[in-house]
Protein backbone atom coordinates (compact mmCIF):
# COMPACT_ATOMS: atom_id res chain seq x y z
CA UNK A 1 0.00 0.00 0.00
CA UNK A 2 2.93 2.47 0.74
CA UNK A 3 4.00 1.88 -2.86
CA UNK A 4 0.88 3.46 -4.25
CA UNK A 5 0.84 6.05 -1.85
CA UNK A 6 4.64 6.55 -2.80
CA UNK A 7 3.73 7.02 -6.39
CA UNK A 8 0.87 9.15 -6.06
CA UNK A 9 3.08 11.72 -4.67
CA UNK A 10 6.04 11.63 -6.85
CA UNK A 11 5.02 9.49 -9.75
CA UNK A 12 8.13 9.56 -11.95
CA UNK A 13 10.68 9.79 -9.00
CA UNK A 14 12.95 7.06 -9.51
CA UNK A 15 15.17 5.31 -6.23
CA UNK A 16 18.31 4.69 -5.91
CA UNK A 17 18.02 0.88 -6.43
CA UNK A 18 15.47 1.50 -9.08
CA UNK A 19 18.47 3.29 -11.26
CA UNK A 20 20.53 0.35 -10.21
CA UNK A 21 18.27 -2.35 -10.81
CA UNK A 22 17.79 -1.35 -14.06
CA UNK A 23 21.43 -0.25 -14.53
CA UNK A 24 22.19 -4.04 -13.34
CA UNK A 25 19.75 -5.93 -15.83
CA UNK A 26 20.97 -3.61 -18.50
CA UNK A 27 24.58 -4.86 -17.85
CA UNK A 28 23.61 -8.71 -17.07
CA UNK A 29 21.37 -8.59 -20.40
CA UNK A 30 24.46 -7.05 -22.20
CA UNK A 31 26.73 -10.35 -21.38
CA UNK A 32 23.82 -12.21 -22.06
CA UNK A 33 22.98 -10.44 -25.57
CA UNK A 34 26.61 -11.22 -26.30
CA UNK A 35 26.40 -14.86 -25.65
CA UNK A 36 22.97 -15.15 -27.48
CA UNK A 37 24.64 -13.01 -30.47
CA UNK A 38 27.08 -15.96 -31.20
CA UNK A 39 24.03 -18.68 -30.76
CA UNK A 40 21.87 -16.36 -32.90
CA UNK A 41 24.49 -15.49 -35.61
CA UNK A 42 24.57 -19.31 -36.41
CA UNK A 43 21.18 -20.20 -36.46
CA UNK A 44 20.41 -16.87 -38.14
CA UNK A 45 22.11 -17.68 -41.18
CA UNK A 46 20.54 -21.14 -41.41
CA UNK A 47 17.33 -19.39 -41.66
CA UNK A 48 19.02 -16.86 -43.83
CA UNK A 49 19.67 -19.83 -46.35
CA UNK A 50 16.37 -21.30 -45.81
CA UNK A 51 13.62 -18.59 -45.66
CA UNK A 52 14.84 -15.43 -44.30
CA UNK A 53 12.07 -14.08 -42.57
CA UNK A 54 12.17 -16.82 -40.36
CA UNK A 55 15.34 -15.85 -38.74
CA UNK A 56 12.91 -13.23 -37.11
CA UNK A 57 11.66 -16.24 -34.43
CA UNK A 58 15.06 -15.61 -32.96
CA UNK A 59 14.63 -11.90 -32.91
CA UNK A 60 12.61 -12.11 -29.23
CA UNK A 61 15.98 -12.98 -27.32
CA UNK A 62 16.92 -8.90 -27.77
CA UNK A 63 13.71 -7.87 -26.42
CA UNK A 64 13.65 -9.74 -23.59
CA UNK A 65 15.78 -7.22 -21.35
CA UNK A 66 13.23 -4.01 -22.05
CA UNK A 67 10.15 -6.36 -20.67
CA UNK A 68 11.89 -7.31 -18.04
CA UNK A 69 13.14 -4.10 -16.60
CA UNK A 70 9.43 -2.93 -16.73
CA UNK A 71 7.46 -5.65 -15.31
CA UNK A 72 10.11 -5.33 -12.31
CA UNK A 73 11.03 -1.63 -12.01
CA UNK A 74 7.53 -0.63 -12.98
CA UNK A 75 7.89 2.87 -13.36
CA UNK A 76 7.51 5.13 -16.86
CA UNK A 77 10.68 4.67 -18.75
CA UNK A 78 12.14 1.54 -16.86
CA UNK A 79 11.67 -0.62 -19.77
CA UNK A 80 13.08 1.76 -22.39
CA UNK A 81 16.34 2.39 -20.13
CA UNK A 82 16.30 -1.18 -19.90
CA UNK A 83 16.27 -2.36 -23.15
CA UNK A 84 18.94 0.82 -24.40
CA UNK A 85 21.56 -0.13 -21.88
CA UNK A 86 21.36 -3.81 -22.33
CA UNK A 87 22.16 -3.21 -25.99
CA UNK A 88 25.16 -0.49 -25.39
CA UNK A 89 26.65 -2.87 -22.99
CA UNK A 90 26.74 -5.33 -25.84
CA UNK A 91 28.06 -2.76 -28.32
CA UNK A 92 30.71 -0.36 -26.26
CA UNK A 93 31.82 -2.59 -24.11
CA UNK A 94 31.83 -6.60 -25.32
CA UNK A 95 32.18 -5.79 -28.90
CA UNK A 96 29.47 -6.25 -30.76
CA UNK A 97 31.25 -5.32 -34.06
CA UNK A 98 29.20 -7.01 -36.78
CA UNK A 99 26.35 -4.49 -37.14
CA UNK A 100 28.03 -0.81 -35.24
CA UNK A 101 25.71 1.26 -34.19
CA UNK A 102 23.00 0.28 -35.17
CA UNK A 103 22.86 -2.21 -32.14
CA UNK A 104 22.26 1.07 -30.34
CA UNK A 105 19.25 2.10 -32.66
CA UNK A 106 17.87 -1.26 -32.16
CA UNK A 107 17.48 -1.20 -28.88
CA UNK A 108 16.11 2.52 -28.79
CA UNK A 109 13.50 1.29 -31.14
CA UNK A 110 13.00 -1.74 -29.09
CA UNK A 111 12.65 -0.41 -25.95
CA UNK A 112 10.03 2.23 -26.76
CA UNK A 113 7.94 -0.51 -28.28
CA UNK A 114 8.18 -2.50 -24.76
CA UNK A 115 7.30 0.87 -23.03
CA UNK A 116 4.19 1.66 -25.02
CA UNK A 117 2.96 -1.40 -24.03
CA UNK A 118 3.46 -0.22 -20.02
CA UNK A 119 2.21 3.28 -20.79
CA UNK A 120 -1.00 2.24 -22.33
CA UNK A 121 -2.14 0.62 -18.86
CA UNK A 122 -0.77 3.78 -17.35
CA UNK A 123 2.18 1.11 -15.07
CA UNK A 124 -0.95 -0.34 -13.11
CA UNK A 125 -0.74 -3.71 -14.58
CA UNK A 126 2.02 -5.77 -15.09
CA UNK A 127 0.28 -9.26 -15.60
CA UNK A 128 1.05 -11.79 -18.63
CA UNK A 129 -0.42 -10.57 -21.08
CA UNK A 130 0.69 -7.10 -20.61
CA UNK A 131 4.46 -8.82 -20.65
CA UNK A 132 3.25 -10.50 -23.89
CA UNK A 133 1.75 -6.91 -25.22
CA UNK A 134 5.28 -5.53 -24.49
CA UNK A 135 7.17 -8.12 -26.31
CA UNK A 136 4.63 -7.61 -29.37
CA UNK A 137 5.35 -3.92 -29.86
CA UNK A 138 9.38 -4.29 -29.43
CA UNK A 139 9.16 -7.21 -32.21
CA UNK A 140 6.96 -4.92 -34.33
CA UNK A 141 9.08 -1.55 -33.55
CA UNK A 142 12.03 -3.76 -34.25
CA UNK A 143 11.05 -4.86 -37.33
CA UNK A 144 9.74 -1.56 -39.28
CA UNK A 145 13.44 -0.50 -38.45
CA UNK A 146 15.14 -3.57 -39.50
CA UNK A 147 13.05 -3.86 -42.69
CA UNK A 148 13.22 -0.02 -43.35
CA UNK A 149 17.24 -0.09 -42.94
CA UNK A 150 18.04 -3.72 -43.53
CA UNK A 151 15.11 -5.58 -46.08
CA UNK A 152 13.76 -2.39 -47.93
CA UNK A 153 14.14 -4.46 -51.36
CA UNK A 154 12.06 -7.54 -50.24
CA UNK A 155 9.11 -8.28 -51.48
CA UNK A 156 6.06 -6.51 -49.08
CA UNK A 157 4.66 -9.95 -48.59
CA UNK A 158 8.18 -11.06 -46.96
CA UNK A 159 8.41 -7.71 -45.19
CA UNK A 160 4.70 -8.65 -43.02
CA UNK A 161 6.02 -12.52 -42.87
CA UNK A 162 9.22 -10.90 -41.07
CA UNK A 163 7.20 -8.51 -39.22
CA UNK A 164 4.95 -11.42 -37.45
CA UNK A 165 7.58 -13.51 -36.94
CA UNK A 166 9.36 -11.10 -35.16
CA UNK A 167 5.74 -9.90 -33.07
CA UNK A 168 5.64 -14.14 -32.34
CA UNK A 169 9.00 -14.39 -30.80
CA UNK A 170 8.47 -11.06 -29.04
CA UNK A 171 5.40 -12.44 -27.52
CA UNK A 172 6.74 -15.87 -26.50
CA UNK A 173 10.52 -15.55 -25.97
CA UNK A 174 10.81 -11.63 -24.16
CA UNK A 175 6.84 -12.00 -23.29
CA UNK A 176 6.28 -15.31 -22.11
CA UNK A 177 9.66 -16.28 -21.01
CA UNK A 178 10.58 -12.78 -19.64
CA UNK A 179 7.48 -13.04 -17.65
CA UNK A 180 8.24 -16.64 -15.73
CA UNK A 181 11.65 -15.17 -15.45
CA UNK A 182 10.69 -12.36 -12.82
CA UNK A 183 8.12 -14.52 -11.48
CA UNK A 184 10.97 -16.42 -10.23
CA UNK A 185 12.97 -13.59 -9.38
CA UNK A 186 10.96 -12.42 -7.17
CA UNK A 187 10.64 -16.24 -5.58
CA UNK A 188 14.06 -16.54 -5.95
CA UNK A 189 13.74 -13.50 -3.35
CA UNK A 190 16.00 -11.09 -5.18
CA UNK A 191 13.41 -8.65 -5.69
CA UNK A 192 11.72 -7.89 -2.63
CA UNK A 193 12.12 -4.21 -2.88
CA UNK A 194 9.85 -4.04 -5.74
CA UNK A 195 6.08 -4.34 -7.07
CA UNK A 196 7.06 -8.38 -8.39
CA UNK A 197 8.93 -8.86 -4.92
CA UNK A 198 6.37 -7.12 -2.78
CA UNK A 199 3.39 -9.03 -4.42
CA UNK A 200 5.14 -12.43 -3.91
CA UNK A 201 5.52 -11.42 0.18
CA UNK A 202 1.63 -10.05 0.31
CA UNK A 203 0.54 -13.64 -1.33
CA UNK B 1 47.31 11.68 -37.33
CA UNK B 2 46.81 7.93 -36.70
CA UNK B 3 46.32 8.46 -33.11
CA UNK B 4 43.28 10.80 -33.69
CA UNK B 5 40.59 8.13 -32.95
CA UNK B 6 42.26 7.36 -29.65
CA UNK B 7 42.32 10.76 -28.52
CA UNK B 8 39.19 12.50 -29.66
CA UNK B 9 36.46 12.12 -26.92
CA UNK B 10 33.56 9.49 -26.99
CA UNK B 11 30.85 11.90 -27.69
CA UNK B 12 32.33 12.58 -30.92
CA UNK B 13 32.93 9.27 -31.78
CA UNK B 14 29.21 8.57 -30.91
CA UNK B 15 28.14 11.11 -33.47
CA UNK B 16 30.83 9.32 -36.29
CA UNK B 17 28.86 6.09 -35.37
CA UNK B 18 25.38 7.86 -35.51
CA UNK B 19 25.64 9.89 -38.80
CA UNK B 20 26.56 6.73 -40.36
CA UNK B 21 22.86 5.39 -39.72
CA UNK B 22 20.81 7.83 -41.45
CA UNK B 23 23.73 8.19 -44.05
CA UNK B 24 23.62 4.82 -45.12
CA UNK B 25 19.87 4.88 -46.10
CA UNK B 26 21.11 7.07 -48.85
CA UNK B 27 23.07 4.02 -50.63
CA UNK B 28 20.78 3.16 -53.26
CA UNK B 29 23.16 2.48 -56.49
CA UNK B 30 26.26 1.15 -56.34
CA UNK B 31 28.15 3.99 -57.67
CA UNK B 32 26.70 5.81 -54.31
CA UNK B 33 27.28 2.77 -52.01
CA UNK B 34 30.96 2.27 -53.44
CA UNK B 35 32.27 5.80 -52.83
CA UNK B 36 31.00 6.32 -49.55
CA UNK B 37 32.35 3.06 -48.57
CA UNK B 38 36.04 4.03 -50.36
CA UNK B 39 35.34 7.69 -47.87
CA UNK B 40 35.34 5.77 -44.87
CA UNK B 41 38.05 3.50 -45.87
CA UNK B 42 40.08 6.95 -46.80
CA UNK B 43 39.40 8.04 -42.93
CA UNK B 44 40.00 4.76 -41.55
CA UNK B 45 42.98 4.50 -43.05
CA UNK B 46 44.49 8.20 -41.78
CA UNK B 47 42.75 8.55 -38.73
CA UNK B 48 42.91 5.28 -36.72
CA UNK B 49 45.88 3.26 -35.34
CA UNK B 50 45.12 -0.12 -36.42
CA UNK B 51 44.20 -0.88 -39.80
CA UNK B 52 44.13 -4.58 -38.33
CA UNK B 53 41.61 -4.04 -36.09
CA UNK B 54 39.39 -2.01 -38.46
CA UNK B 55 39.69 -4.73 -41.78
CA UNK B 56 38.29 -7.44 -38.84
CA UNK B 57 35.05 -5.12 -38.43
CA UNK B 58 34.74 -4.49 -42.01
CA UNK B 59 34.54 -8.69 -42.29
CA UNK B 60 32.11 -8.80 -39.76
CA UNK B 61 29.87 -6.07 -41.11
CA UNK B 62 30.81 -7.29 -44.90
CA UNK B 63 29.49 -11.39 -43.62
CA UNK B 64 26.10 -9.12 -42.49
CA UNK B 65 25.73 -7.62 -45.40
CA UNK B 66 26.45 -10.77 -47.67
CA UNK B 67 23.51 -12.22 -45.91
CA UNK B 68 21.39 -9.10 -46.45
CA UNK B 69 22.14 -9.40 -49.66
CA UNK B 70 21.01 -13.07 -50.35
CA UNK B 71 17.99 -12.68 -48.72
CA UNK B 72 17.59 -9.21 -51.13
CA UNK B 73 18.30 -11.05 -54.30
CA UNK B 74 16.24 -14.03 -53.04
CA UNK B 75 13.37 -12.43 -51.78
CA UNK B 76 13.27 -8.51 -53.98
CA UNK B 77 13.07 -10.50 -57.20
CA UNK B 78 16.71 -11.84 -58.24
CA UNK B 79 17.91 -8.86 -58.69
CA UNK B 80 22.34 -8.80 -58.58
CA UNK B 81 22.62 -5.02 -58.73
CA UNK B 82 19.61 -4.52 -55.97
CA UNK B 83 21.30 -7.13 -53.90
CA UNK B 84 24.60 -5.84 -54.12
CA UNK B 85 23.28 -2.20 -53.20
CA UNK B 86 21.69 -3.51 -50.22
CA UNK B 87 25.39 -5.30 -48.73
CA UNK B 88 26.98 -1.62 -49.20
CA UNK B 89 24.32 -0.40 -47.47
CA UNK B 90 24.75 -2.26 -44.63
CA UNK B 91 28.67 -2.04 -44.57
CA UNK B 92 27.92 1.61 -44.71
CA UNK B 93 25.48 1.69 -42.16
CA UNK B 94 27.49 -0.91 -39.94
CA UNK B 95 31.09 -0.65 -40.44
CA UNK B 96 31.99 3.03 -39.34
CA UNK B 97 29.97 2.83 -35.89
CA UNK B 98 31.72 -0.76 -35.57
CA UNK B 99 35.45 0.87 -35.40
CA UNK B 100 34.57 3.80 -33.71
CA UNK B 101 32.95 1.74 -30.56
CA UNK B 102 36.38 -0.55 -30.25
CA UNK B 103 37.81 2.98 -29.45
CA UNK B 104 34.93 4.62 -27.37
CA UNK B 105 35.64 3.96 -23.34
CA UNK B 106 32.49 3.69 -21.51
CA UNK B 107 33.32 5.49 -18.26
CA UNK B 108 34.37 8.30 -20.35
CA UNK B 109 31.35 8.65 -21.99
CA UNK B 110 29.49 8.35 -18.98
CA UNK B 111 31.37 11.47 -17.35
CA UNK B 112 30.73 13.61 -21.25
CA UNK B 113 26.94 12.23 -21.30
CA UNK B 114 26.24 14.08 -17.63
CA UNK B 115 28.90 16.83 -18.00
CA UNK B 116 28.40 18.06 -21.62
CA UNK B 117 24.80 16.67 -22.53
CA UNK B 118 23.24 17.20 -19.45
CA UNK B 119 21.34 14.37 -19.08
CA UNK B 120 20.16 13.53 -14.84
CA UNK B 121 23.23 12.37 -12.65
CA UNK B 122 21.52 9.98 -11.27
CA UNK B 123 21.21 7.93 -13.72
CA UNK B 124 24.00 8.23 -15.68
CA UNK B 125 26.05 7.72 -12.91
CA UNK B 126 24.02 4.75 -11.55
CA UNK B 127 24.59 2.91 -14.88
CA UNK B 128 28.30 3.88 -15.40
CA UNK B 129 29.09 2.17 -11.88
CA UNK B 130 27.08 -0.75 -12.72
CA UNK B 131 29.48 -1.29 -16.04
CA UNK B 132 31.94 -1.47 -13.46
CA UNK B 133 30.16 -4.82 -12.73
CA UNK B 134 30.66 -6.14 -16.03
CA UNK B 135 33.71 -7.81 -14.99
CA UNK B 136 32.45 -9.57 -12.35
CA UNK B 137 29.28 -10.70 -13.94
CA UNK B 138 31.37 -12.18 -16.55
CA UNK B 139 33.43 -13.85 -14.04
CA UNK B 140 30.33 -14.68 -12.18
CA UNK B 141 29.29 -16.52 -15.65
CA UNK B 142 32.43 -18.50 -15.79
CA UNK B 143 32.16 -19.54 -12.46
CA UNK B 144 28.19 -20.76 -13.08
CA UNK B 145 29.65 -22.88 -16.39
CA UNK B 146 32.80 -24.29 -14.38
CA UNK B 147 30.46 -25.80 -11.20
CA UNK B 148 27.82 -26.31 -13.60
CA UNK B 149 30.51 -28.68 -15.71
CA UNK B 150 32.19 -30.27 -12.31
CA UNK B 151 28.73 -31.71 -11.50
CA UNK B 152 28.14 -33.04 -14.88
CA UNK B 153 25.27 -30.39 -15.80
CA UNK B 154 25.24 -28.88 -19.44
CA UNK B 155 27.06 -29.09 -22.09
CA UNK B 156 26.07 -31.90 -23.82
CA UNK B 157 22.67 -33.56 -25.10
CA UNK B 158 20.61 -32.04 -27.52
CA UNK B 159 19.60 -28.45 -28.21
CA UNK B 160 16.69 -28.17 -25.95
CA UNK B 161 18.74 -29.50 -23.10
CA UNK B 162 21.55 -27.12 -23.88
CA UNK B 163 19.02 -24.20 -23.79
CA UNK B 164 17.41 -25.53 -20.42
CA UNK B 165 21.33 -24.91 -19.72
CA UNK B 166 21.63 -21.83 -20.48
CA UNK B 167 18.55 -20.62 -19.45
CA UNK B 168 19.01 -21.65 -15.53
CA UNK B 169 22.29 -20.17 -16.32
CA UNK B 170 21.00 -16.94 -17.11
CA UNK B 171 18.47 -16.98 -13.75
CA UNK B 172 22.08 -18.16 -11.89
CA UNK B 173 23.49 -14.56 -13.36
CA UNK B 174 20.20 -12.58 -12.73
CA UNK B 175 19.99 -13.42 -9.90
CA UNK B 176 23.77 -13.35 -8.46
CA UNK B 177 23.51 -9.88 -10.41
CA UNK B 178 20.55 -7.97 -9.11
CA UNK B 179 21.96 -9.09 -5.10
CA UNK B 180 25.04 -7.67 -5.84
CA UNK B 181 22.65 -4.37 -7.14
CA UNK B 182 20.94 -4.00 -3.89
CA UNK B 183 23.48 -4.43 -1.90
CA UNK B 184 25.31 -0.96 -4.49
CA UNK B 185 22.16 0.93 -4.00
CA UNK B 186 22.38 0.73 -0.14
CA UNK B 187 25.64 1.29 -0.29
CA UNK B 188 25.51 4.18 -2.96
CA UNK B 189 22.91 5.67 -0.28
CA UNK B 190 24.60 5.36 2.82
CA UNK B 191 27.03 8.01 1.19
CA UNK B 192 24.18 10.74 0.12
CA UNK B 193 23.70 9.60 -3.31
CA UNK B 194 19.90 10.05 -3.65
CA UNK B 195 19.66 13.47 -1.45
CA UNK B 196 23.18 14.88 -3.14
CA UNK B 197 22.63 18.97 -4.29
CA UNK B 198 26.12 19.22 -5.76
CA UNK B 199 27.73 16.65 -7.63
CA UNK B 200 31.51 15.89 -8.69
CA UNK B 201 32.41 13.85 -11.83
CA UNK B 202 35.68 12.07 -11.63
CA UNK B 203 37.02 13.16 -14.72
CA UNK B 204 36.46 16.64 -16.80
CA UNK B 205 34.98 16.38 -20.24
CA UNK B 206 36.12 18.42 -22.53
CA UNK B 207 35.72 19.39 -26.17
CA UNK B 208 39.05 20.21 -28.01
CA UNK B 209 39.06 21.10 -31.84
CA UNK B 210 40.09 17.83 -32.29
CA UNK B 211 36.71 16.42 -30.95
CA UNK B 212 35.17 19.01 -32.95
CA UNK B 213 37.21 18.16 -36.05
CA UNK B 214 36.13 14.32 -35.38
CA UNK B 215 32.69 14.89 -35.15
CA UNK B 216 32.50 17.29 -38.22
CA UNK B 217 34.43 14.62 -40.33
CA UNK B 218 31.84 12.25 -39.62
CA UNK B 219 28.80 14.55 -40.15
CA UNK B 220 30.76 14.97 -43.78
CA UNK B 221 31.47 11.07 -43.98
CA UNK B 222 27.66 10.56 -43.45
CA UNK B 223 26.71 13.14 -46.17
CA UNK B 224 28.95 11.46 -49.05
CA UNK B 225 26.05 9.33 -50.05
CA UNK B 226 23.44 11.38 -49.30
CA UNK B 227 25.13 14.52 -51.45
CA UNK B 228 25.70 11.61 -54.17
CA UNK B 229 22.41 10.45 -54.13
CA UNK B 230 20.47 14.39 -54.57
CA UNK B 231 23.21 15.09 -57.25
CA UNK B 232 21.71 12.57 -59.38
Amino acid sequence: MSSATDRTVKPARYRTIDLVTIATLGVAFGVVFWAWGKLYGVLDLAATIGYAPAGALLGGGWLIAGVIGGLIVRRPGAAFATELIAAAISMFVLGGTEWGFTVLVSGIVQGIGAELAFLAFAYRLFTLPVAMLAGVLAGIAGAIYEVFYYYPDWNLGHQLAYGGFFAVSGAVVAGLLGWLLVRALAEAGVLDAFGPGRERADA
Amino acid sequence: MRQAVVHANPLALCVVGIAAVPGSLAVRDLDTGLIALGAYLVAVLLLTPSVRYALICLALAGFAGLTVAWSTWRLGGHDEALAATAALRIVVLAWPGAVVAGYIDPTRLGDHLGQNLRLPARPVVATTASMQQLGALLGDWQQIDRSRRARGVGRHGGPLARARVAGSMVFALLVTALRAGTGRAVAMDARGFDEAGRRSWAEPAPWSRLDVAAAVIGLLLAAVPLALHLLR
